[in-house]
C-alpha cells in the first residue's frame, strides 16, 4: 500500500512536472525586455556587404535559370539553389538578430524582398508567364484599345467589375508611353517596396517594436504567395497594397487627436473604395478586420466613445463598400468563388473521410512532384511555424494585456475579462488559427487555391504570433544560448519554406505538356502573333488552356472557353469522332477558328488538364487521331501548320468563310 | 498658393503642367517616362494627403501613404474618365493635371505648412559603401541582362510555318522559317483537286518570310484549295493546308 501510494506520488510529481514544462513553453510570460534596448547605430558596412551578396545571389539565380533554359539539368538547381540560399540565408539573419537599427532592419527587408521580387521575375524577364497575368493582361489591351472599362472578359468573367489594376496600368502607360510589360513590372515592383514597407508599419504600430516587425515580416515571408502569387500582374497583388496600406494607417493613426484621426479615416475611406473595385476577395479580408476589431473595441473595457465610433464607422464603410459594388454589378462574385470554395470543402471532406476509412485513397491524379530536398524544406517550414503558434499565442495574447497587469497567466485572465490595451492583436492572434485549417485545405487538389489564398490574410496573424514566440522566448535567454541561434536558423527555414511552396518548378525548363507557365515558349507564341498579323485581332478562337491565353494575349484574338452555351471546348478536341451533336454546335456556333496543338498528344498535363481545371484526366495523353479529326470535316479548312499547331478555319461550316 | 510655405505646391502644379504638355506635345517615351513616372507615382497623393494635413510619424509611412493615395486617385479617375469618355493618354494627363491643382488649393488654404518628416543624411554612410552598392546594382542588372539573353536563345522547336488564306479571289501563300538551317521546298497548289500552281525550289532561310497571291477564278459555289509543301532534302510531304475560297 505505501509503494503504492509512493508510486502514485511519484507519477503525480511527474506529470506535474510534465505540465510545468508544457506550460513554460506555451506560457504567457513574455521574457527578455519588453521596452527595446537601444539599438546601435545603423551599420551600413552590413548593409552594402548584403547588398553585394544579395546580388551574386541573383545573378546566381540568373544563371541557374539559364542552364534550365538550356537543358543543364544538374547544374540548373545547383547555381538556382545556391542563389536563393546566398538571398535568404544571411539576410534572414542579421535582420532577426536582436541588436540591430531600426533603419538597417527596414534596408535588409526592402532588399529581401527586392531579390525575391527579382527571383520571381527573372523567370520570364521580357513576357508574362502566368496563366492570371495573361488574364489582367488582356483586359488591360482592351482597355486601351476601346478606351472604356467593363469591357467582357470570357477567361475572367469577374474580371470586368475588378478594373483598378488595369485602370492603373493603362494610366501608367498612357503617361509614360513605356510597353506594358514594363509598365507592370514597375508596378509590380513599386507595389512589393509598398505592401514591404506598409507591413512592417503596421506590425511596428500594433507592437510598438522595430525587432518584433521585422521578424514578423520575415515570417509573412514565409507564406506560400508572397514570393510569386501575390506579386504577379493580378488584382490581388495591387489589392493586398491597398488592404494593408489601410491596415497599417489604421493603427499608425489610432493614438491621433481626433481631427487628425478622422483625416487620416479619410484617406482609409478612399483606400477601402479602391480596394472596393481592386478584389474581391482583399476586400473581404479588409471587412473581416475591421469588423472584428470594431467588435473587440465595443467589447474593451475602457474604451473611448470616439475610438468605438471611429472603428465602428471604418467597419460598416469596409462591409457596405464591397457589398453595394457587388449588388450594383449584379453579384458577379458568387458566381465565381461559389464553386471554388464547394469543391474545395468537398475535397477536405473526402481527405478526412479517406483518413479515417480503412479503404486505400484513391492516388491523386495530375499532382506533380517537387523535388524531395523542395518538399522537405516546405513542410520543415510548416512545422517550424506550427511550433512557433505553439509557443506565441499565450504570449502573444499576453502582449495586448493592458499595462499595469500582472505578469503570467494573470494577463490571460484580464483579457477574460475584456482588458486588453489593442483589439487588434487579440485578433491577429485569432487568425493565426486559419494556418492549420489553409495547411490543411493545401493538401487536397481542390481545396489548394482555398488554402493558398487563405495564407495572405492569416499570416498576417502568423506572422505577429511566431515573431513574438521568437522575440519573447526562443531568442530572450542570453546572448550565447544555443536557442537564440537555432532560432533564427529556424526563421531562415520558415522564410525558404516561402519560397519553396511558391512554384512547383521555379527553374526554367523545356517545355511541358499543360504546365501552364512551363508551356509558354516561342514557337506558341508566334502562331498567336501569326494569327494577329495574318487573321487581323478579333476573330474568335477556341483552343486549349494555354494556346487561348497567347491568342488571346499575342494575337489580340476574341478566345472563348465555350463552342456554344453549356458546350466546353474539351469534349470536343478529346473525342476521336464527332457526334452529331458536336457537329451540330459547331455548325451554330460563332467561333471563326480552332487551333490544335499536337503536342498534347506527346503527354499528359502537368496540371492535370488540358482544357478547364475540372475536367478529369486519368492520366493518358490526347490521342492523335482525335486532334486531326477535323481536318475530314467538309466546310472546315486547316489553313496553318507548323508541324505542332494547325489553325482550322470554321467559318465554313455556318456560311461565314 | 503665394506664400512661401506654399512652394512645394506650386512645384507640384508646374510639374503636372511639365506632364500634360509632354503627353499631348511629345511621343518620346524617355522624357514622358522621367516626368510621367514620378509625377504619377507621387504628386496626387503629395497634395492630397496635404490637403488633409495628414501626419505621418516616419519617412516611410509618408512615402507609403502618398503612393497608396496616389495609386487610389488614378482608380477614381479611371471611373471619371470612363463616364467623360477620356480614357486616353491625355485624359490621365488631364486627370493628374486637375487632382493636383484642386489638390493643391484645398491644402493651400489649410494654411500650413508641409507635414514632411525630417531626413537626414544617413549617418555613417560613406563613399566605399556607395561604391559597394553601386558595383550591387551592376551586377543585379547583369544578372537581368543575362536573363534576358538566355530567354532570347531558348529555341526548343524548330519549325517551318506554311498557310494558304482564301479571300475574294485570291489565294494568300506564305512559308516562314524557324528551322536552323536554310532549306528547299517546292510548293504545290490545287483547286478543287485540279492542279493549280507548282513553286519549285523555294529557297527558305532561318527567320526568311515567302508569300506570294494567287488569283483564283471565282465561281458560284465555294471551291477547296489545298497546298502541299514538299522537302526537298528527303523528298517528303511536309506541310499541308487547305482553304475555302468564297463563293462569288
Amino acid at each position: 500500500m505505501a509503494a503504492a501510494d509512493l508510486s502514485a506520488g511519484a507519477g503525480t510529481v511527474g506529470v506535474r512536472s510534465w505540465i510545468g514544462t508544457v506550460l513554460d513553453f506555451i506560457g504567457p510570460d513574455l521574457r527578455g525586455p519588453r521596452a527595446e534596448a537601444p539599438a546601435p547605430p545603423t551599420d551600413h558596412g552590413w548593409i552594402s556587404a548584403l547588398s553585394l551578396l544579395a546580388a551574386v545571389a541573383v545573378f546566381l539565380i540568373a544563371a541557374g535559370q539559364g542552364a534550365g533554359r538550356s537543358g543543364q539539368e544538374d547544374l540548373a538547381p545547383l547555381l538556382f539553389w545556391s542563389g536563393v540560399i546566398l538571398l535568404v540565408v544571411p539576410a534572414t539573419l542579421r535582420i532577426s538578430w536582436p541588436q540591430v537599427s531600426r533603419a538597417e532592419r527596414l534596408a535588409l527587408l526592402f532588399l529581401l524582398a527586392g531579390g525575391l521580387f527579382f527571383y520571381k521575375s527573372i523567370y520570364s524577364p521580357t513576357n508574362f508567364s502566368d496563366h492570371d497575368e495573361f488574364l489582367h493582361w488582356i483586359a488591360t489591351d482592351d482597355l486601351m484599345t476601346a478606351k472604356r472599362l467593363f469591357m467582357s472578359n470570357p477567361l475572367l468573367p469577374v474580371g470586368p467589375d475588378y478594373p483598378a489594376l488595369e485602370i492603373v496600368t493603362s494610366a501608367l502607360v498612357g503617361v509614360t508611353g513605356l510597353p506594358l510589360f514594363v509598365v507592370a513590372t514597375l508596378l509590380l515592383a513599386i507595389l512589393r517596396g509598398v505592401f514591404v514597407g506598409a507591413l512592417f508599419l503596421f506590425y511596428e504600430g500594433i507592437t510598438g517594436s522595430a525587432r518584433l516587425s521585422a521578424v514578423a515580416c520575415l515570417v509573412y515571408m514565409g507564406c506560400s504567395t508572397f514570393v510569386q502569387f501575390d506579386t504577379m500582374f493580378s488584382y490581388e497583388s495591387l489589392g493586398i497594397v491597398f488592404c494593408m496600406l489601410t491596415l497599417a494607417l489604421d493603427v499608425a493613426s489610432k493614438d491621433f487627436a481626433e481631427g487628425p484621426r478622422l483625416r487620416a479615416a479619410g484617406i482609409i475611406v478612399l483606400l477601402l473604395a479602391a480596394l472596393t473595385v481592386t478584389h474581391h476577395l482583399t476586400a473581404a479580408y479588409a471587412a473581416i478586420y475591421f469588423v472584428a476589431v470594431a467588435v473587440l473595441e465595443i467589447a474593451r473595457r475602457g474604451a473611448s466613445r470616439r475610438e468605438v465610433g471611429i472603428a465602428v464607422g471604418l467597419a460598416v464603410i469596409a462591409t457596405a463598400l464591397p457589398l453595394a459594388w457587388m449588388w450594383a454589378r449584379g453579384n458577379p462574385v458568387a458566381g465565381y468563388l461559389g464553386p471554388v470554395v464547394q469543391v474545395g470543402w468537398n475535397s477536405l471532406v473526402a481527405r478526412f473521410h479517406d483518413l479515417m476509412s480503412s479503404a486505400k485513397p484513391p492516388a491523386d491524379v495530375g499532382i506533380p512532384a517537387q523535388p524531395l530536398a523542395t518538399r522537405l524544406t516546405t513542410m520543415l517550414g510548416v512545422v517550424l511555424v506550427a511550433i512557433g503558434l505553439a509557443t506565441g499565442f499565450f504570449r502573444s495574447l499576453a502582449l495586448a494585456a493592458q499595462p499595469g497587469t500582472a505578469e503570467g497567466w494573470r494577463q490571460i485572465r484580464a483579457l477574460l475579462d475584456r482588458r486588453w490595451r489593442d483589439g487588434r492583436i487579440v485578433f491577429l492572434t485569432f487568425l493565426a488559427f486559419g494556418f492549420p485549417i489553409s495547411a490543411a485545405f493545401r493538401l487536397t487538389i481542390g481545396g489548394w487555391e482555398i488554402g493558398n489564398r487563405m495564407g495572405t490574410f492569416v499570416f498576417l496573424g502568423v506572422g505577429l504570433v511566431v515573431a513574438v514566440s521568437l522575440v519573447h522566448f526562443w531568442q530572450a535567454g542570453p546572448t550565447r544560448d544555443w536557442r537564440r541561434t537555432m532560432s533564427a536558423f529556424a526563421l531562415m527555414i520558415v522564410v525558404m519554406g516561402g519560397v519553396t511552396a511558391a512554384a512547383l518548378k521555379p527553374i526554367r525548363g523545356p517545355y511541358r505538356v499543360g504546365g501552364d507557365s512551363e508551356s509558354i515558349e516561342p514557337m506558341a507564341i508566334q502562331t498567336a502573333r501569326w494569327t494577329r498579323e495574318w487573321l487581323r485581332p478579333g476573330n474568335r478562337f477556341v483552343s486549349d488552356r494555354i494556346n487561348r491565353l497567347l491568342l488571346g494575349g499575342y494575337g489580340r484574338q476574341d478566345v472563348r472557353t465555350d463552342f456554344a452555351e453549356g458546350v466546353s471546348t474539351g469534349p470536343i478536341y478529346e473525342s476521336e469522332k464527332l457526334t452529331p451533336d458536336d457537329l451540330w454546335t459547331l455548325t451554330k456556333s460563332e467561333v471563326d477558328y480552332m487551333l490544335v496543338d499536337m503536342r498534347l498528344s506527346t503527354s499528359p498535363p502537368v496540371l492535370g488538364y488540358y482544357f478547364e481545371p475540372w475536367e478529369r484526366n486519368d492520366g493518358t495523353p490526347l490521342s492523335p487521331k482525335a486532334l486531326l479529326k477535323f481536318d475530314q470535316i467538309n466546310g472546315v479548312g486547316r489553313i496553318y501548320d507548323n508541324g505542332w499547331m494547325k489553325i482550322y478555319d470554321i467559318r465554313g461550316l455556318h456560311g461565314r468563310s | 498658393m503665394d506664400g512661401p510655405d506654399n512652394r512645394d505646391l506650386r512645384a507640384a502644379c508646374f510639374w503636372a503642367t511639365l506632364v500634360a504638355i509632354a503627353v499631348a506635345a511629345s511621343d518620346d517615351v524617355f522624357v514622358r517616362t522621367i516626368f510621367g513616372l514620378p509625377a504619377a507615382l507621387i504628386l496626387p497623393g503629395y497634395v492630397l494627403t496635404r490637403a488633409l494635413g495628414l501626419k505621418a510619424s516616419s519617412m516611410l509611412e509618408y512615402i507609403v501613404c502618398m503612393i497608396g493615395t496616389s495609386l487610389a486617385s488614378m482608380v477614381v479617375g479611371g471611373f471619371v474618365l470612363n463616364i467623360v469618355g477620356l480614357l486616353t493618354p491625355l485624359g490621365w494627363a488631364t486627370w493628374l493635371l486637375t487632382v493636383v491643382i484642386a489638390g493643391s488649393y484645398m491644402a493651400a488654404r489649410r494654411h500650413e505648412p508641409p507635414a514632411l518628416p525630417r531626413w537626414s543624411w544617413p549617418p555613417g554612410l560613406r563613399l566605399r559603401h556607395a561604391i559597394v552598392f553601386a558595383l550591387a546594382a551592376s551586377l543585379t542588372t547583369g544578372a537581368y541582362a543575362l536573363a534576358v539573353h538566355d530567354e532570347a536563345k531558348q529555341q526548343q522547336f524548330r519549325y517551318t510555318e506554311f498557310w494558304l488564306l482564301p479571300s475574294a479571289g485570291s489565294l494568300s501563300l506564305g512559308i516562314r522559317s524557324e528551322e536552323d538551317q536554310k532549306q528547299q521546298f517546292d510548293v504545290e497548289v490545287a483547286v478543287d483537286g485540279r492542279p493549280f500552281a507548282v513553286f519549285r525550289s523555294v529557297e527558305i532561310a532561318p527567320s526568311e518570310l515567302w508569300t506570294r497571291q494567287i488569283p483564283v477564278p471565282q465561281q458560284t459555289t465555294p471551291q477547296k484549295a489545298e497546298a502541299r509543301l514538299y522537302r526537298l532534302k528527303d523528298m517528303r510531304l511536309y506541310r499541308q493546308v487547305s482553304a475555302l475560297v468564297p463563293a462569288s
